[in-house]
């Protein structure tokens, strides 16, 4: 589905991606839990075009799309939905999801997506008209999320989205989040929260200095010692290739 | 009565040309976080291009506003653009803010050297007639001036809601991070502000310039004043923009008729004044928050 070949990459002269590789399975979760300044959020901005990839490929269903921009990424099917806020503060809830949809070939398409997107989203209709900047922080995120299933994504990048977020909203994204995996989307998601993301996720992927020092089964690694070790602010002492596929 | 109808009115139409120049000034904020000090100047230098293609080329006065304003759209956007705005940008906001300031005086002196010092008349877009309404005497001129400018600011509030490139203008001005992985073209937007930029320029120079005559200052007066009435409005509202323009044409004819025209030039400062220390955000805008 997705596969990182030895990634090398970061900002200027700065490299943050030191050999990165890993693959992800289709229809699966997949959480990228790892200490600050690892290299999590980077390695999303590299799939999805937003980073100076120095060396190495991304395969997308065996594809190379290594540098793509973002436009090029969201006609393959990837969507991205960063951390933080990301409406359009000013605009309307609808016209934040219509966004979502903007460099879609078919119009009417989108159109009908958004209302079934509506409908999985039911605040996202009886708010439409408000401002995006009105809605809590928890409807935001709901609103991004849906932006994001506008185009029908294959597979969805998604970095944190708990931040901000009451527990209950958590459990209700990461329910949405599974529902989609069922659906037979393919979703790589970076997680704080990385207990409960694991516990939800199929599989969990450590990544270390820019490198992926664990990959397995997201329950083998959650009774990880090492990884226990690494939520205590530890390290990963040694390098395993425990990668499952 | 009557006397106050004419002032209003004459303050409008004066106040909506404002308007356009001010909206072009937080466009260009909005979208490249520009403060273009050289917005007056853009103003002046449309007139002269008219001016060239009647007087020099001998075209009719229809075709030389057309003219004008696609070498206007050209030069102050794509131009302007691409020769000053991107190679400083990187550099940060202040040296590009002072580079606008030396465009001003570039353009300034270019048309004085070039073109003359003298004031020139300008053609007027509309008959010179006066109206009688209800014993007001009311100039056709501004009638129409304020028609013109209002259905203007209407038509560009039409496109940027109403139309998906509008509102991916606006996404790109309020959160370029996000509009670039929504897939939106991010430069191309902050193009066509610049465009529309320029188109502004030109049809507030081809409405003001008949009742100012064309001269090379020109932009010193008008820029300041479009700059204040988009502070004063709010810097970020295109509404906020059209109401501080419309508000100190107003006052600037109230204060001149009723109180004295000595101090009319002071007006718009003591108004600048009195609203940053009230109302910083400006009478429409909503606060910016400073990204840390």
């Amino acid at each position: 589905m997705l596969e990182l070949r030895n990634i090398y990459g970061g900002y200027g002269n700065i490299t943050i991606l030191n050999g990165t590789s890993f693959r992800i399975p289709p229809a699966s979760i997949t959480t990228v839990i790892g200490p600050n300044g690892a290299g999590k959020s980077t390695v999303f901005k590299a799939i999805f075009g937003l980073l100076n990839i120095h060396s190495g490929e991304i395969l997308f269903d065996g594809q190379d799309v290594t540098g793509l921009s973002p436009a090029r990424m969201l006609a393959q099917g990837v969507t991205y939905v960063p951390q933080g806020r990301n409406v359009i503060p000013q605009l309307s809830v609808f016209h934040n999801l219509e966004l979502g949809g903007i460099t879609a070939p078919d119009q009417d398409r989108v159109r009908a997506r958004m209302e079934e997107v509506m409908d999985q989203f039911p605040m996202l209709r009886q708010r439409r008209n408000q401002k995006a900047i009105e809605l809590s922080g928890g409807q935001q995120k709901q609103l991004e999320i849906a932006r994001a299933l506008l185009l029908d994504p294959r597979l969805i990048l998604i970095d944190e989205p708990s931040i901000g977020l009451s527990p209950n909203l958590v459990q209700e994204v990461f329910r949405t989040l599974q529902r989609l995996r069922d659906q037979g989307v393919t979703i790589l998601m970076v997680e704080q929260n990385a207990k409960a993301a694991l516990a939800m996720s199929d599989y969990g992927l450590v990544l270390e200095l820019g490198q992926t020092r664990l990959h397995d089964r997201a329950d083998k690694l959650l009774a990880d010692p090492r990884v226990g070790q690494l939520f205590l602010g530890g390290h990963v002492e040694e390098t395993t290739s425990a990668d499952a596929h | 009565m009557s006397q106050f109808l004419q002032v209003m009115l004459s303050g409008l139409a004066t106040g909506s040309i404002y308007a356009l120049v001010a909206i072009g000034f937080t466009l260009i904020w909005q979208s490249a976080k520009t403060v273009n000090f050289a917005q007056g100047e853009f103003v002046m230098l449309p007139a002269f291009f008219v001016l060239v293609c009647t007087k020099v080329l001998a075209l009719p006065l229809w075709l030389a506003l057309i003219v004008a304003l696609a070498v206007t759209v050209v030069v102050l956007g794509v131009l302007f653009k691409k020769l000053v705005v991107e190679p400083i940008l990187p550099s940060g906001g202040i040296p590009l803010t002072i580079a606008t300031m030396a465009l001003a005086i570039f353009l300034k002196e270019s048309v004085k050297e070039f073109y003359g010092a003298e004031a020139q008349p300008f053609p007027p877009l509309f008959p010179s007639q006066t109206l009688n309404v209800f014993g007001a005497v009311i100039s056709l001129q501004d009638i129409c001036n304020l028609v013109v400018a209002l259905a203007i600011v209407v038509v560009l509030t039409l496109f940027l809601n109403r139309t998906r490139t509008g509102r991916c203008m606006q996404a790109a001005a309020q959160n370029p991070a996000v509009a670039e992985i929504l897939g939106i073209n991010v430069r191309r937007m902050v193009l066509y502000a610049f465009l529309i930029n320029g188109a502004l320029a030109a049809l507030a120079s081809f409405l003001i310039t008949p009742v100012y005559l064309a001269k090379f200052s020109n932009g010193e007066v008008l820029g300041l004043i479009a700059f204040i009435a988009a502070i004063v409005g709010g810097f970020n509202q295109i509404r906020g923009a059209l109401a501080g323009g419309l508000l100190i044409g107003v006052l600037d004819n109230l204060t001149a008729t009723y109180v004295t025209a000595e101090y009319r030039a002071a007006l718009p400062l003591v108004l600048l004044i009195v609203v940053i220390l009230v109302r910083p955000q400006g009478l429409l805008g909503t606060s910016e928050g400073r990204a840390v």
